[in-house]
């Protein structure tokens, strides 16, 4: 008997996810391959020449390009890991059995449902030097009350304590869901053995679930990477360039000088960068994440 | 095409409305899109051939956009036309609009900076008036300064009003000339920051806020503190485009303009218009210079500025005539737009003015906000990285 293509499983698979699949080599790897060819071409919308490598050249030479690279990294590798630890501890507090616990997860996930434009206004409002919120609140405990956001060396603190208010958000959920799925069978045998609270998060909880803390290490460093909205509505880099962070250059660079071919090559920089670090993880992750079941 | 506040874009509107009812066998339509992303917006559209008919272009861009060949040459159309005389209107309002001798654009939307002024404040401060003192010759920089010190106002250690603000660009060059100082030598493709006169300019204005605390730091001014509609500030400078939105809500208090301060160098001011431009992808260029030769015509402009007074004439004829020049609010001194037409001069804007002015701004900025007290030091760093610019080949 014939066999039909229908008959076949794959021929399904490849049916269901159609919608996605074109909308990602239409919308995603098309314009990514666009970008990779623009990056050999000094491009202003109107001319186009071909220039080889010389934007990658020349990327080392621009001071900005630097500084915009600095900024990246240190509010990065500042607010994931804060902004991790925070997400677990909120994750922690609200796996516990006490009353009214869904009405504390609907309260902690609320902030991360205000649009982050809006939520920049806000903030922008909260660091206002003169009658914000938070230098209020400071001047009345008598501690000092920076220029948050018109201050370069306060700028980028401002941006990593905005970036916890989502810690409640999306990573905290997907840590509550990694906390239910560690089985208490675990804790009992652990608890048996005369364990404490605290061995037990160390030797029950933090091991089962260093997956799901992998997971959102990974997503939240190339999220952190990738950080614009927030700057580009509060300070719009400013100032002198404290808060240019690399998709806010490259945004400019792109749409406020058209220098398409350097903001593609700034684009792929970038991508190379995520990709380098994701592999560090990747490697790194063999030492420290367990999965169960598995074998390492 | 067009931006603008609430109150700018409503007097476009009625102005295309009426040019529907004029000619009916066209129809135009008017859309707004918001100043902030306007530049992106055009060029983004002219990139990829899909203007508008028309559209009105800043002339912060339009050098820029020019150059690249996006727009219509308009030459033959003016030539060919009976009803256009190059005469009517004044030399800046077209010198703009010539690009290697051949004319490109109209220009809409024109005039000078000029200083707008809280008239109760200065009454109530027992304060010379500016404008009389202009008359009198009298209206320098140095007496700007003081009156701003003597309008500004703290209380317990926290500012309740501002003497004057930092102003934009446009009139920090107006500044900058008047004590004989010069941005950019565009012929010799190179920056002018360190001329002495442009350091004492900047100077004067950094001082202003760092020494004379007459003007709000960056952090006080943060989420529009201070602002001169909301009577805490005595003098800004501004173009003439600010009149509906002040008119409207400005309220409390009596207000008028002024030409700005004069100088050791002298007293012009800077002028810049919009561009109506035709581009090129543009299918009906006759039927779209109708419409541009509409919107720098007589009965436009008598609506557009003389009653609703967006801004300033491009015409003599209208900017001359008593309509024109009289009113009943509020600013009533319409006289000294007359003058910052007649003695100002047009920006230094060339193809890479957006490229220059950004590296310029960031350092400035260090100025303003008093992390460095030294004008000569930021712009002899301004002056430099826009150097290096200027030489560089543009595009990379």
């Amino acid at each position: 008997m014939k066999r039909r293509l229908t008959d076949q499983p794959a021929f399904w698979g490849w049916l269901f996810i159609t919608p996605w699949l074109a909308g990602f080599l239409g919308f995603t790897a098309g314009p990514m391959i666009a970008s990779l060819w623009l990056s050999f071409y000094k491009y202003d919308l109107v001319t186009l020449q071909y220039v080889g490598l010389e934007n990658y050249r020349r990327l080392p030479t621009d001071p900005l390009f630097w500084k915009a690279l600095s900024n990246t990294f240190a509010y990065a590798f500042i607010s994931v890991p804060l902004g991790v630890a925070g997400s677990l501890l909120i994750a922690l507090l609200l796996n516990q059995k006490v009353r009214g616990i869904p009405l504390f997860r609907t309260l902690f996930y609320i902030p991360s449902l205000v649009p982050s434009v809006a939520a920049a206004i806000l903030w922008q409002w909260v660091f206002n030097s003169e009658n914000g919120a938070l230098n209020l609140g400071l001047g009345f405990l008598g501690l000092p009350t920076p220029q948050w956001l018109q201050d370069e060396r306060f700028t980028l603190p401002a941006f990593v304590l905005m970036s916890l208010w989502g810690v409640g958000g999306a990573r905290m959920v997907i840590f509550l869901a990694g906390l239910q799925g560690i089985s208490e069978t675990y804790y009992e045998a652990a608890r048996l053995d005369g364990a404490s609270h605290r061995q037990q998060f160390w030797h029950v909880t933090l091991p089962l679930l260093s997956p799901v803390m992998f997971f959102n290490l990974v997503l939240g460093l190339i999220g952190a990477f990738q950080i614009f909205t927030q700057a580009y509505i509060m300070t719009g880099g400013g100032p002198n360039n404290a808060s240019l962070f690399y998709a806010l250059y490259l945004f400019r660079t792109a749409f406020e000088q058209f220098k398409l071919g350097k903001a593609s090559a700034l684009a792929w920089v970038l991508f190379a960068i995520l990709m380098a670090f994701t592999l560090i993880q990747f490697r790194a992750s063999k030492k420290w994440v367990h999965y169960e079941g598995g074998e390492a | 095409m067009a931006w603008g506040n609430p109150q700018q874009f409503e007097v476009e509107r009625q102005i295309v409305k009426r040019f529907n009812e004029q000619n009916p066998d066209l129809h135009v339509t008017v859309f707004s899109v918001p100043g902030t992303s306007y530049a992106q917006k055009q060029i983004m559209m002219l990139g990829s051939r899909t203007a508008p008919d028309v559209m009105r272009v800043d002339h912060y861009f339009f050098p820029n956009l020019a150059a690249k060949g996006h727009f219509t040459d308009l030459t033959p159309y003016a030539k060919a036309d009976p009803d256009f005389d190059p005469d009517v209107y004044f030399p800046t309002a077209l010198e703009e609009c010539y690009v290697d001798g051949k004319l490109m654009a109209l220009n809409v939307l024109f005039g000078g900076v000029a200083m707008y002024y809280n008239k109760s404040m200065f009454d109530e401060a027992g304060l010379d008036d500016p404008w009389q003192l202009h008359q009198q010759g009298k209206w320098t920089w140095d007496r700007f300064r003081q009156s701003a010190i003597a309008l500004t106002r703290f209380e317990g250690g926290r500012p309740k009003r501002f003497g004057t603000t930092v102003p934009q660009l446009p009139a920090i060059i107006a500044c900058v000339r008047g004590f004989g100082g010069e941005m950019i030598d565009l012929e010799a493709n190179r920056s002018t920051l360190d001329m002495p006169g442009t350091v004492a300019a900047y100077q004067f204005l950094a001082d202003l806020v760092w020494v004379d605390r007459a003007a709000p730091t960056p952090a006080q001014g943060a989420n529009f503190a201070f602002t001169f509609e909301s009577g805490k500030v005595g003098m800004v400078m501004d173009f003439m485009g600010m009149i509906p939105r002040y008119r409207e809500v400005a309220k409390g208090f009596e207000w008028d303009v002024a030409p700005i301060p004069t100088g050791p160098a002298g007293g012009n001011t800077v002028i810049k218009g919009n561009q109506l431009v035709i581009p090129k992808n543009c299918k009906n260029p006759e039927a779209a210079w109708r419409f541009v030769k509409y919107m720098a015509s007589r009965d436009t402009e008598r609506l557009l500025y003389a009653q609703i007074r967006r801004c300033f004439p491009t015409r003599k004829d209208v900017a001359y005539s008593a309509e024109y020049l009289q009113t009943d609010q509020p600013p009533y001194q319409l006289q000294a737009f007359v003058e910052s037409v007649e003695n100002g001069r047009i920006l230094p804007i060339s193809e890479r003015w957006v490229e220059w002015i950004n590296a310029l701004q960031m350092e400035t900025d260090n100025l303003f906000a008093g992390r460095e007290r030294s004008a000569a030091v930021v712009l002899r760093r301004a002056k430099d990285k826009i150097d290096a610019i200027l030489s560089e080949d543009p595009g990379f």
